[in-house]
């Protein structure tokens, strides 16, 4: 810390003169404000830890927990014993488990006991023989690029564990940096005109964590996602001025005087994160004003590009368009681009009941705008430096609530493609009941630790005085699966 | 620092571990009981039910006989007998206690070491090894001063903390100083200095009635010097009707207030109920009369049932109304279950729909017993004077439909599977009852008043009916004396005479039930009236056949008429140039003589009824009547919500009411006191705000004056480095938050430092299309589901569906809506028109008096000098220099963007 008594976290108030002073107008680089000199040690300066093998995230969410089973974590044994309750199994083993960390299911797991056959067919897929569901048959297509992590566990048996796969937390410890926002805060941007972290699609609802899954907490609401519908013709609302006669040159001489006033009377507020975010946002929704509209400007893609994406079909259009406008943003250098599907209360993917209608209808919505994403990343080269990464809160039960399966977070799934990752393999395993995650077990922050290494990141030296981290929120990345 | 403390991962695996492996039909809340004394220092094996029994192979013990205590536990159980005869307390803490130092195994080990080493007391096999013992001293101690610390159990009933004694008393102005001055010396926080009077004044003006001090108020309030200058403020603005507009939408944020949602241009209501804003008035009025909170609540559960023939407190029952869900009632009676416990107990009843409550002590059956409180019930809306057409108007309102409608356990939450044997009783949940209440609640039957169950035979409905057939009677007349053609005279002549027979049968009708309302039904009287109405009836339906006759026969004639008048076809093979309109008459033609028949008929029928002898039979008007009896449950269930021994009530209140003037709760998850939700920060302060509230009859404005007037309160919100470094996120308030004002208040102040906010209040929602045009305040904006007002949305405006606290975010979208809006630049232009009438040509005086307007303070000499520089920008095109008056447009427009503008510092 520095030994100036005025200081406060970091930030002095001379220093937050000299950072802020200029503002938009002064041409100083948003991302590089508000860095104090003398603190420089402490505070991310744009630049990577070491040489990342990624410069780009598009963060895939499915809200309401994904089936592994008839996924990517494809169980025949289920098929076998159909109708027998688990202990009737060779397999009764599954239920014990000498795992101290293990979360148990909800309490009424007793009743889940009775095996569900699969209700999609599945086969292997590219040289690799990477075995995934019939739902997923497009992302199948590309299963040689894919890196399945079939041994994850969560902590939360409710849907408020899709806070914990954004951030790693229990709901009940409220909001803590989101992964997109580490990165935000770790690298800054590749593009002055738009946003660092992009948020796409409707999020989890308030219930399960809401504004929070796309946060950035103690980070300040700078380094938070920015939220943007698909609609082209209404990106974002009072993206121009309501009066014509207002021109640019208007706009940044008013831009110019803000930032001078906002600085002189944060002057006495050097700790204060929603002014510094606030000035930055203004000078991002200057240029936001014409970026934005280019960018969901989606009708001068070709109509082979738009049907790889599945934007011809009406099930899949919407969210072929959410991915296609996440190619646009990472080729336009945005970090962090998190796509939600099925967002709002709980999640669409719940599928407590009659799974196999659920999950087909939901599946036929993301398989081709996924695999789109993926085949449209390789083909223009992207998908060397982009990470792409498919996630869920939780499995779904082995065993059958009536004709659906209950939350299962004892072992799930997800996988990760793209750059720095082998692709082919599965990595880590459940049992063979898919019941609880046995081989190389994963805690969901180890996919964060993988991504952040990935973008060259090192979480520990991120680390923010006063908000000691532990091991746990960290993570460790899984070395097997990059290459 | 922080709160809660960090959650270990073997804390987190533990506190789930319990959550699941709570055996069949154990007592588990004595484990519960346990886990709570012990807390975080009691080990994983231990948090168990062989902590006090032997372990059983019975896999399912009908009782405890099956599942025998150990030593341990024998050595509780019989204590808490001698305690219990001797009358004294037995909680499990005071047990646990007093035999702490007692080896109940006789192992060598006394128990509370071997608690907090993690083996089993009542275990003589289970035995710490010396060194373990040695080491447990460091453990004792921290526990002990846990044990020592406010023990905060937000399920039991209320006790009034005693003040803590603090090293500063000339610190405490307000008794939750003293509090917060304990805990800002605990955690080594020195306070900060009173803020500047500019800044408190605009800080409390905004959080009493959302509206910043103008000018005039600013230097009134600059220039009082005496003692009380601010408490006088307080008052003024207490007493301000702004203040139940400002506070009024803070509760509706908490009790979910919702406009009415729905489909095909209005003519389907699917969520909420039309006029539901007469509820959000009542909600205004109510807090700026200072009614009692305890009253409020019974009003919104059970207005129906405690004042059933007072419309204005009907009004109240809008927040149940507000869940009605066309489309499903189990939705709508599980949103009542879920959102009722939520907004009053800070409890996640709905998580016990399916199965128990995974983390707070509620069974399911008890969910269902809190519906049962809710089954018979449903919306309706009735007439308000002056207006018939309940679409136009009316009160929409509860009331009990059905009394004995059955209250199933669904199976799993399964509505399609319910269990018919198990029929639930209205009831609450144990665990909730502290111990001075009963889960059973105290129902009785409320007999309702007559104009309750039949409010169509009020005066003024009548009046109103009356009213609507005598305008018809002189519509038809006036219709008859401008009718010009013969055919137009005949029709409009029987329409005349149809309107005076039914107007003549409905004063007949009236005077028949005013007599029956009597009691004289029996009489001759009534008989006489009845068949007047009779007869009239029967006119009015005779004219109405022979008319519908008429129009037939006309139709018949008019179509002959056409055919005969037109050419006959020409050759086969031309086309015929009236082949249309041939075919158009021959059509009319055949269904008018089609209809011809049955028409005669029927005025055949009426004439003979008409020529019949009349009889008492006439056909009632319209009216809606409603059963004369409601069950009572909602009454007994919100008479039980606040009693003062309700644990829970009066503190979720004080902590909404904290959080709003706090910016963060004491219970940082207002909505969820239970287990998953976050710890108290300030426990001992909450109860003893809860006590006070109670004490002060459920009085708001004492409590809100004791908030703001308290040195807390007044603090500079600017940082203090040691401070920042040793609370950095002001858990223990040693600085006062900074906050940004919600949505309404953004656009509330943009309008009202213009001068242009409309004051008016109450009345029906506003469009919410005319979000940047009207000029009244946000409350007044329609806001329901797929209805809201933009602008607002993006300032982090309400959720309808749930919104227990606002999340104020910073987002770029937030920034184009105040730079680009028509709203801004609109009351920017007004701003500086106004101000350059007062300044004239003088540049200083304007940026003078636009930071008093704008921002409620004077500008500093730096920030006059930006602004200057900026109205006399030089220009490099002379013939392109700017217009003055747009630059003074563009300053405002700057300060309406202004950090300090939507920030409450």
């Amino acid at each position: 810390m520095p030994s100036n008594s005025h200081s406060c976290a970091g930030v002095t108030r001379r220093s937050f003169l000299a950072d802020t002073g200029m503002g938009f107008t002064g041409l100083v680089l948003g991302s590089m404000l508000f860095r104090d000199q003398t603190a420089k040690a402490e505070q991310p300066d744009g630049r990577p830890h070491f040489p990342p093998k990624a410069k780009s995230v598009i963060w895939i969410f499915l809200c309401g927990g994904v089936s592994h089973l008839e996924s990517f974590d494809i169980k025949p044994a289920l098929n076998q014993y159909a109708g027998k309750s688990i202990e009737e199994t060779p397999y009764k083993g599954v239920l014990a488990t000498s795992e101290k960390n293990i979360v148990d299911g909800n309490p009424s797991h007793g009743n889940r006991k009775v095996l569900m056959p699969l209700q999609t067919g599945f086969k292997p897929y590219g040289e690799s023989g990477l075995v995934v569901g019939d739902w997923f048959q497009n992302i199948g297509s590309c299963a040689d690029d894919l890196a399945v992590v079939r041994s994850l566990w969560t902590i939360h048996n409710d849907h408020g564990a899709q806070l914990t796969w954004q951030t790693g937390r229990h709901p009940r410890e409220l909001n803590h940096p989101t992964l997109g926002a580490w990165v935000s805060y770790g690298l800054g941007t590749l593009n002055q005109n738009l946003p660092e972290y992009v948020v796409l699609g409707v999020p989890t609802g308030d219930c399960c964590g809401g504004a929070f899954t796309h946060g950035a907490a103690y980070l300040g609401p700078e380094y938070a996602g920015v939220r943007l519908g698909n609609d082209a013709q209404k990106p974002l609302p009072f993206i121009r001025p309501a009066s014509s006669e207002i021109t640019s040159e208007e706009q940044l001489q008013n831009l110019s005087l803000l930032g001078k006033l906002n600085t002189l009377s944060g002057i006495d507020y050097p700790d204060d994160k929603e002014l510094r975010a606030r000035i930055k946002s203004y000078e991002l929704a200057f240029q936001m004003q014409t970026s934005i509209p280019e960018v969901m400007q989606l009708e001068t893609e070709t109509e082979a590009t738009k049907g790889l994406y599945g934007m011809d079909k009406p099930e899949s259009k919407s969210f072929g368009e959410r991915c296609l406008v996440a190619r646009k943003l990472v080729e336009r250098g945005v970090r962090f681009i998190q796509i939600f599907h099925g967002g709002g209360g709980g999640g669409e993917w719940d599928a407590h009941s009659d799974i196999k209608a659920n999950h087909e209808k939901l599946s036929k919505q993301v398989d081709q705008p996924i695999a789109g994403l993926l085949k449209d990343l390789k083909q223009r080269g992207l998908l060397n430096d982009t990470l792409v990464v498919f996630g869920t809160e939780f499995g779904r039960t082995p065993g059958a609530e009536g004709t659906g399966r209950d939350h299962h977070p004892q072992g799930f799934s997800a996988w990760l493609a793209g750059g720095g990752i082998k692709g082919g393999m599965a990595h880590g395993a459940t049992d063979e009941l898919g019941f609880h995650a046995v081989e190389n077990r994963h805690y969901v922050t180890d996919i964060h630790a993988t991504v952040m290494q990935l973008m060259g990141l090192d979480s520990y030296r991120l680390e923010v005085p006063g908000r000691k981290r532990l091991e746990i929120d960290h993570g460790e990345a899984i070395s097997q699966i990059i290459a | 620092m922080r709160l809660p403390p960090r959650i270990s991962r073997r804390f987190l695996g533990l506190a789930f571990a319990l959550a699941g492996a709570a055996p069949l039909l154990a007592t588990p809340s004595n484990k519960a009981a346990l886990e709570r004394h012990y807390d975080r220092f009691l080990e994983k094996n231990l948090a168990r039910c062989t902590t006090c029994h032997l372990p059983s192979d019975i896999k399912e013990p009908e009782s405890l006989d099956d599942f025998p205590h150990n030593a341990f536990g024998n050595r509780l159980r019989i204590l808490g007998e001698e305690l219990d005869k001797a009358g004294k307390p037995k909680g499990i803490a005071t047990r646990l206690a007093l035999i702490a130092q007692e080896d109940s195994d006789g192992d060598g080990v006394a128990n509370e070491i071997e608690l907090l080493l993690g083996k089993n007391p009542g275990d003589s096999k289970q035995t710490p090894a010396a060194e373990e013992i040695a080491g447990a001293q460091a453990k004792q101690t921290e526990f002990a001063r846990f044990i020592a610390s406010y023990r905060w159990q937000p399920f039991e009933r209320v006790q009034r903390p005693p003040l803590p004694a603090i090293s500063n008393p000339g610190w405490v102005r307000t008794p939750i100083d003293a509090f917060i001055a304990a805990a800002q010396e605990e955690h080594g926080l020195k306070p900060r200095p009173e803020a500047p009077k500019s800044i408190l004044l605009r800080r409390v003006y905004l959080d009493l009635i959302g509206l910043s001090p103008t000018p005039e108020e600013q230097r009134a309030f600059a220039s009082d010097l005496s003692p009380d200058a601010y408490e006088k403020v307080v008052d003024r603005l207490l007493e301000s009707p702004q203040y139940g507009e400002r506070w009024g939408r803070h509760w509706m944020d908490i009790w979910r207030y919702s406009d009415w949602a729905g489909w095909t241009d209005g003519k389907q209501v699917r969520d909420s109920q039309r006029h539901i804003w007469r509820w959000r008035d009542w909600i205004v009025e109510s807090l700026n009369a200072d009614h009692g909170y305890d009253q409020m609540v019974v009003e919104m559960l059970a207005a129906d049932e405690l004042a059933p023939n007072d419309p204005e407190t009907l009004r109240a029952t809008g927040f149940l109304v507000r869940n009605y869900k066309m489309l499903s009632r189990e939705q709508w009676l599980e949103d009542t279950v879920k959102h009722t416990s939520q907004a009053f107990l800070g409890i996640t009843l709905g998580c016990a729909k399916c199965h128990d409550h995974r983390t707070d002590p509620i069974s399911q059956a008890e969910y269902y017993q809190v519906r049962a409180i809710f089954e018979p019930h449903q919306v309706r809306t009735d007439r308000v004077p002056g207006v018939l057409d309940r679409e136009k108007d009316g009160v929409p309102r509860v009331y009990d439909i059905d009394k004995d409608a059955p209250t199933y356990f669904f199976i799993r939450g399964d509505e399609r599977r319910p269990d018919k044997d198990r029929v639930m009783q209205p009831g609450v949940p144990r665990a909730l009852c502290g111990d001075r209440l009963k889960p059973a609640l105290d129902i009785t039957r409320v007999a309702l008043p007559a104009d309750a169950a039949s409010p169509d035979k009020r005066d003024f409905v009548i009046r109103d009916t009356l009213l609507a057939s005598e305008q018809l009677l002189l519509n038809a007349r006036d219709a008859f004396t401008k009718a010009k053609t013969a055919n137009q005279i005949t029709e409009r002549k029987f329409e005349f005479a149809i309107a005076e027979a039914r107007h003549t049968a409905l004063l007949a009708e009236i005077r028949a039930e005013q007599i029956e309302a009597a009691g004289n039904k029996s009489g001759d009287d009534w008989k006489e009236a009845a068949e007047e109405t009779m007869r009239a009836q029967n006119e009015a339906a005779l004219f109405e056949t022979e008319l519908g006759l008429y129009k037939l026969k006309t139709a018949q004639a008019d179509a002959r008429q056409i055919l005969d008048d037109l050419p006959p076809p020409t050759e086969a093979e031309i086309a015929d140039p009236y082949q249309a309109k041939r075919e158009k008459a021959a059509n009319d033609l055949k269904t008018a003589e089609g209809k011809i028949g049955a028409a005669e008929q029927a005025f055949a029928k009426a004439g003979a009824q008409a020529n019949g002898d009349a009889t008492t039979g006439f056909k009632p008007r319209p009216k809606d009547d409603y059963p004369a009896v409601s069950t009572g449950r909602r009454l007994a269930f919100a008479k039980w919500l606040v009693q003062n021994d309700n644990p829970l009530t009066a503190r979720v209140a004080m902590n909404h009411l904290w959080l709003r003037h706090f910016g963060r709760g004491i219970v940082a998850t207002p909505e969820n006191f239970g287990f998953n939700g976050a710890r108290a920060s300030h426990p001992a302060l909450l109860d003893w705000l809860a006590a006070e509230f109670m004490a002060n009859g459920w009085k708001m404005k004492p409590m809100h004056r004791m908030l703001v007037t308290s040195n807390t309160y007044r603090m500079t919100s600017t940082p203090d480095a040691a401070d920042l470094q040793l609370d950095t996120d002001n858990l223990f308030l040693w600085r006062m938050p900074t906050r940004r004002m919600e949505a309404e208040l953004v656009r509330d102040n943009l309008l009202y430092v213009a001068g242009s906010l409309d004051l008016t209040r109450g009345g029906a929602d506003i469009d919410q299309m005319q979000g940047l045009t009207s000029k009244r305040r946000s409350l007044y904006l329609r806001s329901a589901s797929e209805k809201e007002v933009e602008f607002l949305k993006i300032f982090d405006g309400p959720s309808v569906n749930e919104c227990y606290q606002r999340h104020p975010s910073v987002m770029p979208q937030q920034s184009l809506a105040l730079a680009n809006s028509e709203l801004t630049l609109a009351q920017s232009q007004v701003v500086a028109k106004r101000l350059s009438e007062q300044a004239g040509a003088n540049a200083e005086a304007f940026v003078r008096q636009a930071f008093e307007r704008v921002l409620s303070r004077i500008p500093s000499d730096d920030e006059l000098g930006a602004c200057l520089a900026f109205l006399n920008a030089p220009s490099n095109d002379p013939a392109q220099a700017p217009d003055p008056m747009r630059l003074r447009e563009n300053l405002i427009l700057v300060l309406f963007n202004h950090n300090d503008f939507i920030t409450i510092r």
